[in-house]
């Protein structure tokens, strides 16, 4: 009994197992190894508890600060872009609402294969490519804070399925954007400009100025000289987000925005039409004409501008282009259709390229009072001094021609400017090849600001060339002619023959033409053209509604030119419009306000497509009127469009009606060159 | 008489019991059983916490489960504690096959997130492997206390290498790699408290450093790919924790601002944004500790740490205190595997220690690991109560 009961015990709670032989102790050498084991945990809860004090204690409030930006989202909503006017408060460029969607790299799945399916199907919904997508989010690494756009101007019914389905694709997000508009299409292009999203090399190069990645910048015109009054100021807001990018609270803003300051030209709206429809009636004459070359009037420029202050009234280009194009994602088949693209300039006739300011072309006749004033200057020359006009010059073996083979009279200044006569001018010029103390014409010329930039306030511009003999000499090279090159570096004397008449190597900007009738015009002072009249801040988020300072243009500088001389070639001009040898008076002589001007027919050469580069007439005119208190130029230049009185007068006829408001009652015949 | 005989007997057998139960219940380790107690409080209490905002509509979805999972859990301790060690010592062979063949049977269902640990019971899944451990400690102490005057012998451990490797291997190509070093570590355990020779136990942490440069390090370099490549970067990523957050050591970056942020008192339940926003993946159980820490700060994530400390310490004094080598070896194991646990889930989610999926014990949400647990601690108040003397 007593062994069954040791038996029951065994199987209960009691310690002493009876198979146990010797009873088991704690040995030293295994109080050693828990030792060990113990110090080991103590080891372990030491660098668990120093590290935790370091994380938390020490370190604390900059893991916080990372743990806050983890949730922080801020969201750059744009600010309405300002308007565009022209100088009677139209519109001429303003906002439409507009959708886009934005992609949040940090935001996107972590597996690669979940982004890529989400990328996928966000391409798919969006219309866009997904190489363009994943270039756009490659071009962003290292910005994880600012959205990339995918597009802008999605469809409503894409925005939906976006916005529906937010939770299937974590990191995009739909907002409201602007996008530019432009009521009259393609009306002044050149001179607004347009606008895209900022290139990186933009941000590097602007980021002081504040502008981010996504922000849209002007690149071209009016809307890149005065993007920092146009772009007006994001708002700034604050959302909290989670780990999928999906927002948790409303956006609470942390700077406030405001919209961007209207920009008011100097432009005039209905001249501006005008200067536009001028360029088509003048391209239409020319083609009318049926002369030599004109087949391929198919380009040209109107320059019209107050010669009291250089405040630009009109500025037409023709190839043009709808500035539309770059608003919303830019599609490159609509931008090749347009030959906005380097493949496709060429066959539209360079679109994007501003005949007034980037184009330079021979100015031809306009160019005489150019020479008439140097040479009274210079004393090469009086106002009625007379010379001989003939059918032809012959100066050491070369014969240059008179445009009119029937010429044959004595001239003063007047007449020659009024007829135009070549051979008038080419003995003073000849004047000049002799004439001590340096190149004097293109001294003048100089002064009168050719070979310069304009300073008006849209680029690029292009300086022309005025040839002297320096420049001969360092143009030509070894390289350039192997043969003849030390003959080429001479300045020989049909330079300075050709030259008095603007041909050969001369070459000028209708803005520089446009410039130096002005400073005819209002007493030989030189202006600065331009087209901000000024800028109005827009009444927003506490800003008030005014007209911003601005930096004033250069006031108009005097050139010093004789007044006398002056006086005469204004004479000429005016006989040039209303006597009957006039090479304009068939345009103007009837028209009821007083024009002076002049035309023009320059040779240069071009390839008009066909690999055979040959002699083409650019058509120019230049002038002013009133006459007595003149507050408008126009110079007009139309390309390969024959005689200037052909195709440019009447183009600049049709400017002047529209802003004196009256019609010319008659056109009679022209004769000109 | 007889009748009499018999009633007497029974009586005196129920006085005896009456008396063994005074005896279990005097003879309990009541602080070991205390601060588990409280550390499973706590960590329902934290879990309550880390969990509210997991799924809409229910907060206390976790929290539930959780507990449900300690109910079970302390049936098991209740189990282990009742059973006799030296029942199960006799019985290792059988112990050991049972492992085996538990954790072998995961094989035959399909992969979970692109692993196969559990098996699927319908209602619950369970984990083998975590079972395992408790069966893999005790079959192999059952084998080295049958062997105990013959440990001094290459052979004997070499054969107890063998017998380990067996799980070992099994677990690592699950593929649990984490699991598999709690595994290699409570047999270090094992073999240390048996008491293998110093030489042996050098040369074996000798070889086991070479396998582990071999895996990582030389065969990839050499073009063999033993581990898949995000093991190999969780593994090696807290070497250089900030190369890239959107990759392998996001989870690490996360949790680190997460603790971090927590500083001294906590963010609370709603400012913790690290977790109720979704930054920190896992945040119920493998990275519970670091919800934790941003909820509770430094003081709620010391008083975790310290609970574990005197359940450790309590645990190193049943060692000394086993009546036998198999008690003390399972003892042995069991306490290094839990201090081999903490140290690992806790040093992950502060960035120094290897990214593993090992579950921090008694406080991230699972059942299996929560019930093994809780039946590990059965068996060491088991041992404990069945102590050498009468001295507590």
């Amino acid at each position: 009994m007593a062994k069954r009961a040791k038996q029951v015990l065994s199987r209960r709670f009691l310690p002493q197992d009876p198979r146990a032989a010797i009873p088991y102790r704690l040995t030293p050498a295994l109080a050693l190894r828990i030792g060990v084991l113990g110090m080991l945990a103590l080891i372990v809860f030491a660098v668990l508890f120093l590290r935790l004090w370091a994380l938390q204690v020490l370190s604390g409030a900059q893991y916080l600060r990372a743990a806050q930006n983890n949730q922080l989202r801020t969201v750059r909503v744009p600010a309405p872009r300002g308007p565009i006017l022209d100088r009677n408060g139209h519109i001429l460029v303003s906002n439409r609402a507009g959708t886009e969607v934005q992609i949040w790299p940090s935001d996107l799945p972590k597996n690669r294969a979940a982004r890529v399916r989400e990328l996928r199907a966000v391409a798919r919904v969006a219309g866009v490519p997904l190489s363009q997508l994943a270039t756009a989010i490659r071009k962003h690494r290292g910005d994880l804070l600012t959205p990339v756009t995918v597009k802008t101007g999605v469809s409503e019914i894409r925005v939906d399925y976006l916005s529906e389905r937010k939770e299937d694709f974590p990191g995009v997000r739909v907002a409201s954007t602007f996008l530019r508009s432009y009521p009259y299409g393609s009306l002044a292009a050149h001179v607004l400009g347009y606008v895209t999203e900022i290139s990186s090399a933009q941000v590097n190069a602007l980021g002081k100025l504040g502008y981010k990645a996504g922000d849209e910048i002007g690149q071209s015109g009016i809307e890149a000289t005065y993007d920092r009054y146009l772009r007006g100021s994001p708002e700034v807001d604050k959302i909290v987000v989670d780990s999928l990018g999906r927002q948790r609270t409303p956006p609470t803003p942390l700077s406030l925005g405001h919209a961007g300051d209207a920009v008011r030209l100097t432009v005039d709206l209905r001249l501006q039409q005008a200067a536009e429809q001028a360029l088509q009636i003048g391209m239409q004459d020319a083609r009318a004409s049926n002369c030599y070359g004109c087949w391929n009037a198919n380009g040209g420029a109107v320059v019209a501008l107050d010669p009291r202050d250089g405040a630009i009234r009109a500025l037409a280009s023709w190839p043009t282009y709808r500035p539309s194009v770059y608003a919303g994602r830019i599609r490159k088949t609509a931008l090749d259709a347009a030959g906005l693209t380097a493949a496709t300039a060429k066959a539209s006739n360079y679109p994007a390229l501003d005949r007034a300011i980037d184009a330079a072309y021979p100015p031809g006749s306009t160019w005489k009072p150019v020479t008439a004033l140097a040479a009274m200057e210079e004393g090469v020359l009086t106002p009625y001094s007379t010379l001989q006009c003939t059918p032809s010059f012959t100066v050491a073996g070369h014969t240059f021609n008179n445009w009119d083979p029937n010429a044959s009279s004595w001239m003063d200044l007047r007449t020659a400017l009024a007829a135009s006569c070549d051979t008038y001018f080419y003995r003073v010029g000849y004047r000049f090849y002799g004439l001590p103390g340096g190149p004097r014409l293109q001294a003048w010329a100089s002064r009168f600001g050719f070979g310069a930039h304009t300073g008006i306030d849209v680029g690029p511009e292009q300086t022309g060339l005025l040839p002297t003999p320096d420049w001969r000499k360092q143009a030509y090279t070894r390289k350039t002619d192997p043969c003849c090159w030390q003959v080429d570096q001479l300045w020989k004397p049909g330079d300075s023959i050709q030259l008095a008449i603007g041909q050969k190597d001369l070459l000028v900007t209708p803005m520089q033409m446009a410039r130096f009738y002005a400073l005819i015009a209002n007493g030989g002072k030189l202006v600065t053209p331009h087209l901000l009249q000024d800028v109005e801040q827009a009444p927003s988020n506490g800003r008030r509604g005014r007209v911003l300072p601005t930096a004033p243009f250069p006031a108009p500088a005097p050139t010093n030119v004789d007044a006398g001389a002056l006086e005469a070639v204004r004479q000429g001009l005016l006989e040039a419009t209303h006597l009957s040898f006039g090479t304009s008076v068939g345009v103007f002589g009837s028209f009821p306000v007083a024009i002076a001007g002049k035309t023009g027919t320059a040779e240069k050469i071009i390839d008009p497509g066909d690999g055979y580069p040959r002699t083409f007439n650019q058509s120019w005119w230049c002038g002013y009127g009133p006459f007595d208190s003149p507050t408008l130029v126009v110079c007009v230049l139309i390309e390969n469009g024959g005689h200037g009185g052909t195709a440019a007068a009447p183009a600049a006829l049709h400017v002047f009606q529209s802003f004196f408001h009256v019609k010319s009652s008659t056109t009679g015949p022209v004769h000109s060159d | 008489m007889a009748v009499d005989y018999v009633a007497r007997s029974a009586a005196r057998t129920r006085r005896r019991e009456a008396s063994d139960v005074t005896a279990l219940v005097r003879r309990l380790d009541w602080i070991l059983l205390g601060s588990v107690g409280v550390l499973v409080g706590y960590g329902l209490w934290a879990i309550a916490g880390i969990t509210r905002h997991d799924v809409p509509g229910n907060a206390h979805y976790y929290v539930v489960r959780q507990g449900a999972y300690v109910a079970v859990g302390v049936v098991g301790l209740l189990i282990a504690l009742l059973i006799d060690p030296a029942w199960y010592a006799r019985r290792w062979r059988l112990v050991f096959g049972g492992a085996v063949f538990a954790i072998a049977i995961v094989f035959a269902q399909g992969a979970v997130r692109g692993s196969k640990r559990w098996l699927d019971l319908g209602f619950f899944r369970f984990q083998p492997s975590e079972f395992g451990k408790v069966l893999f400690v005790v079959a192999l102490a059952g084998f080295l206390a049958e062997r105990s005057r013959k440990l001094d012998e290459t052979r004997t451990v070499l054969q107890a290498v063998g017998l380990a490797c067996i799980p070992i291997f099994l677990v690592f190509v699950q593929p649990d790699v984490g699991t598999a070093m709690v595994y290699a570590a409570a047999f270090a355990a094992i073999l240390f408290v048996a008491g293998v020779r110093w030489l042996h136990l050098g040369v074996l942490v000798a070889v086991a450093v070479f396998v582990v440069t071999t895996v990582l390090w030389i065969a990839p370099a050499g073009g063999v790919h033993i581990l898949k490549p995000y093991q190999v970067d969780r593994l090696t990523g807290f070497f250089h924790p900030n190369s890239d957050p959107a990759d392998a050591t996001y989870n690490i970056v996360q949790s680190k601002n997460a603790i971090g942020a927590g500083q001294l008192n906590g963010r609370g339940v709603d400012g913790a944004t690290q977790t109720t926003l979704h930054f920190l993946p896992e945040h119920h159980t493998d990275f519970v500790f670091a919800s934790l820490s941003e909820e509770r700060g430094f003081v709620g994530a010391s008083i975790l740490l310290g609970l574990y400390l005197l359940v450790v310490w309590r645990g190193l004094r049943v060692i000394a205190l086993a009546r036998d080598p198999f008690s003390a070896i399972v003892a042995g194991g069991i306490v290094f595997a839990l201090l081999f646990q903490i140290f690992v889930n806790v040093g992950m989610t502060m960035g120094i220690a290897p990214i593993t999926g090992i579950p921090a014990p008694f406080l991230s949400v699972g059942g299996s690991s929560m019930i093994a647990n809780l039946a590990g601690v059965g068996i060491l108040l088991g041992i404990h109560v069945r102590a050498r003397g009468s001295r507590r």
